[in-house]
């Protein structure tokens, strides 16, 4: 498995649902919640790629069915070639080596009666990777990664604040040295100082692990930054697809244009006129609007997207777009570039990040990473790691 | 601006929890006039609550004990007022508005039946009057077929139209100053921008004054006239908006902005510019400068507490070491950033 084609995906979806049951009343139909209804993807080896939208647009459901942690109503989840939605699951459990998760909220993942060394090491435990010995040995390189001192292996999670629970988390994740890391809003719970210092490891480890990043979240300014491509939900659709940069410059489809619109600008002299084109609420998703599920807050909605389901259809430049009318609408904005400082305040930046630069980094310091230790049975198998 | 006199004006506030020694709100000023909306922006355990609860009259003492300040509202010292008093000013003279709608509203209540109750507990109107106001209230926050969510319960709303019904009913009876926690923190961001818009729009209608606690500076940017940074209980720098973003002048607002993903030139790839380490807990608040040891332009002096200067209109800024750019120490590492 060296150098594979940069086109194949590592992850496939193909017309996923996932329904869930939420009333079986004695008479009548029971009441169903179609969270992620018929979705295509696609996700290329070694990108980042986001999964965008509102609560309720079935995106944590996505990524959880993407890694089986959620079995699909309908549909199939290709990985490497295998379509791990119907993989037995004692053959699932070898491969969720391959593919972890980082969960949102660092308080309620991980085990408060276990130590942050037993926590890390417990994904490597039930892998069957390495000997005890060396498996302590690789909880302190872990913890040094993500930033936090080996001597924390022996606390509990309680000692530590969201930003350094989540470095556990990721640590844990890491553990196994994984092939796909998916994270459900993996910094959303957290202050923005601490954010940043997240999302700039983040990004380090995707690139000296080789990962491949899939990142739920809300947080446009934190999805522009991180991401190669962009995909948008809305109930339980996938209404856009396409490369981050064409996305944030000039999105397509009438959501993803609300969407934006209704970011706050970080800088006051971009200060717009919030109220969004876009009236009332998500609709409830038991009863999904026919049509065009967006038809009812969409501007430029008509007969036809009332009556007709748009399908998710190529826009040029890799993009994909669920809509009747994009080529017709007239065209947005996309977000604005960054604000020009004024030369004595943009040195200031340069001063402060300077600075920063010249201290001692609290992880250990970047180098060759050693990979995770080899597993005591399948020593060959893994060729690809190096 | 300055010509209004201020609606409400904050001076020397300090506040400690038990029998701590450190102040968790420390020595805290700060006034907004009339039709004037000052943003209060930090982290968690910044502080910003614990000011906001004291401006109501609404913290727990004890454990939290007001140590030394005051809180001037229409020539009166809030401080000084007996709970009744101040039951007569909350919801009347002032309104808060908190994060989380759902804890804030009477579950056992209809919307409908809350917003006339806070009518009734203040006008002497009977309660066709106060059903009245409360139809019209709902109508003017936008809430649709606002006629039969009068008789709604805050369970059958959505988090957005929740918000909505709160802001009513803190608007019912015209509140000269409106506090507002975290409006927008737990709604998705079109309804975020809805409910901003929406609290623009009343503002410039009814000339309310707005204190408006967030850790989003985003939001700060649509809608604040002038900025309170705090870190660890303190304010480290207050400006105009304008100000604050083009010429930050505090470390710590300048490891925020450049923390946000979006501003910096170059976009994707680039590192952000992080604040390494924690803000410190109430135990552990360092003496001196609160900031100094995440800071990386703290020298000795910054073991004595800097005072608020300004370095620009309405523009101050608590480090001794402002303007940065021009910090003797650093000659060094500014050729070098230059270069």
């Amino acid at each position: 498995m060296n150098e594979p084609l940069a086109d194949t995906p590592v992850i496939e979806a193909i017309n996923l649902r996932k329904h869930f049951v939420t009333k079986r009343p004695l008479f009548g139909p029971p009441t169903i919640v179609r969270a992620v209804d018929g979705v295509d993807l696609r996700i290329a080896r070694g990108e980042t790629f986001s999964i965008v939208g509102e609560s309720g647009c079935g995106k944590s459901t996505l990524a959880r069915l993407l890694i089986r942690l959620l079995d699909p109503t309908e549909g199939s989840v290709v990985y490497e070639g295998r379509d791990i939605a119907a993989l037995p699951s004692a053959e699932m459990r070898g491969l969720r080596r391959d593919l972890q998760f980082v969960f949102q909220d660092p308080f309620s993942s991980l085990n408060p009666r276990m130590t942050v060394g037993a926590l890390i090491e417990e994904p490597m435990r039930s892998h069957g990777i390495g000997t005890p010995d060396e498996r302590r040995g690789e909880v302190s390189r872990l913890l040094r990664r993500v930033g936090l001192r080996p001597e924390f292996a022996d606390r509990y999670p309680h000692e530590f604040s969201g930003g350094q629970r989540q470095r556990i988390g990721i640590a844990r994740a890491l553990a196994t040295g994984p092939k796909v890391l998916i994270g459900d809003e993996p910094v959303s719970a957290l202050d923005v100082s601490v954010q940043a210092q997240v999302i700039n490891l983040l990004e380090d480890l995707k690139e000296e692990f080789g990962l491949t990043l899939v990142v739920i979240a809300h947080d446009l300014a934190v999805v522009r930054h991180m991401s190669d491509r962009v995909g948008v939900m809305y109930l339980g659709e996938m209404v856009e697809v396409g490369p981050a940069e064409a996305f944030f410059q000039q999105p397509l489809h009438p959501y993803s244009r609300a969407l934006l619109a209704a970011i706050p600008a970080p800088d006051p002299s971009r200060r717009h006129n919030l109220a969004p084109p876009l009236v009332g609420d998500i609709p409830n998703p038991t009863a999904p609007p026919p049509g065009c599920r967006f038809h009812t807050r969409c501007p430029f909605a008509d007969a036809r997207c009332k009556a007709e389901r748009p399908a998710l259809r190529p826009a040029g430049e890799g993009r994909q777009v669920a809509c009747h009318y994009f080529e017709t609408l007239p065209a947005s904005a996309g977000l604005p570039p960054p604000p020009v400082r004024a030369p004595h305040v943009e040195r200031r930046f340069a001063l402060y990040r300077a600075l920063r630069a010249q201290e001692i980094p609290q992880g250990a310091p970047k180098g060759t990473p050693s990979r995770a230790i080899a597993p005591q049975s399948e020593q060959t198998s893994r060729g690809d790691q190096s | 601006m300055q010509a209004e006199a201020p609606l409400l004006e904050v001076f020397n506030l300090s506040i400690r929890i038990g029998d701590g020694d450190r102040n968790l709100v420390d020595d805290v000023s700060f006034s907004v006039a009339a039709g004037e909306t000052l943003c209060i922006v930090g982290e968690s355990g910044c502080g910003k609550s614990l000011t906001a609860l004291a401006l109501m009259g609404l913290l727990a003492t004890p454990p939290v004990r007001i140590t030394s300040g005051s809180v001037v509202f229409n020539g009166r010292d809030l401080l000084t007022l007996s709970q009744n008093e101040l039951s007569e000013l909350r919801g009347d003279g002032i309104a808060m508005i908190f994060q989380e709608p759902m804890t804030a509203l009477n579950p056992a209540f209809t919307i409908g039946d809350q917003i006339a109750e806070a009518v009734i507990r203040h006008r002497k109107v009977d309660k066709a009057k106060a059903r009245e106001r409360a139809l019209d209230m709902l109508e003017r926050v936008g809430i649709p077929a606002a006629e039969t969510r009068l008789a709604a319960y805050p369970h059958q709303l959505s988090g957005g139209m929740r918000q909505r019904a709160m802001i009513a009913m803190a608007l019912a009876n015209d509140p000269v100053l409106l506090i507002a926690d975290e409006p927008t923190t737990a709604l998705d961001v079109t309804i975020q921008a809805q409910v901003l818009q929406l609290i623009r729009d009343l503002q410039k209608d009814s000339g309310t004054g707005l204190v408006l606690i967030t850790h989003d500076l985003g939001v700060v940017a649509e809608i604040a006239d002038k900025v309170a940074v705090m870190y660890a209980g303190r304010i480290v720098e207050s400006a105009p908006v304008a100000a604050l973003f083009e010429d930050p002048q505090h470390p710590y607002t300048i490891g925020l902005i450049g923390s946000l993903p979006g501003l910096e030139a170059g976009g994707r790839g680039q590192r952000l510019a992080t604040i390494p380490g924690l803000v410190p807990t109430p135990e552990r608040m360092p003496s001196g400068c609160r900031f100094a040891d995440r800071c990386p332009f703290a020298t000795d002096i910054c073991a004595q507490t800097p005072p608020l200067r300004a370095l620009g209109p309405d523009h101050e800024v608590a480090c001794h070491h402002a303007p940065l750019e021009d910090a003797p120490r650093h000659d060094a590492v500014r050729e070098g950033a230059a270069a």
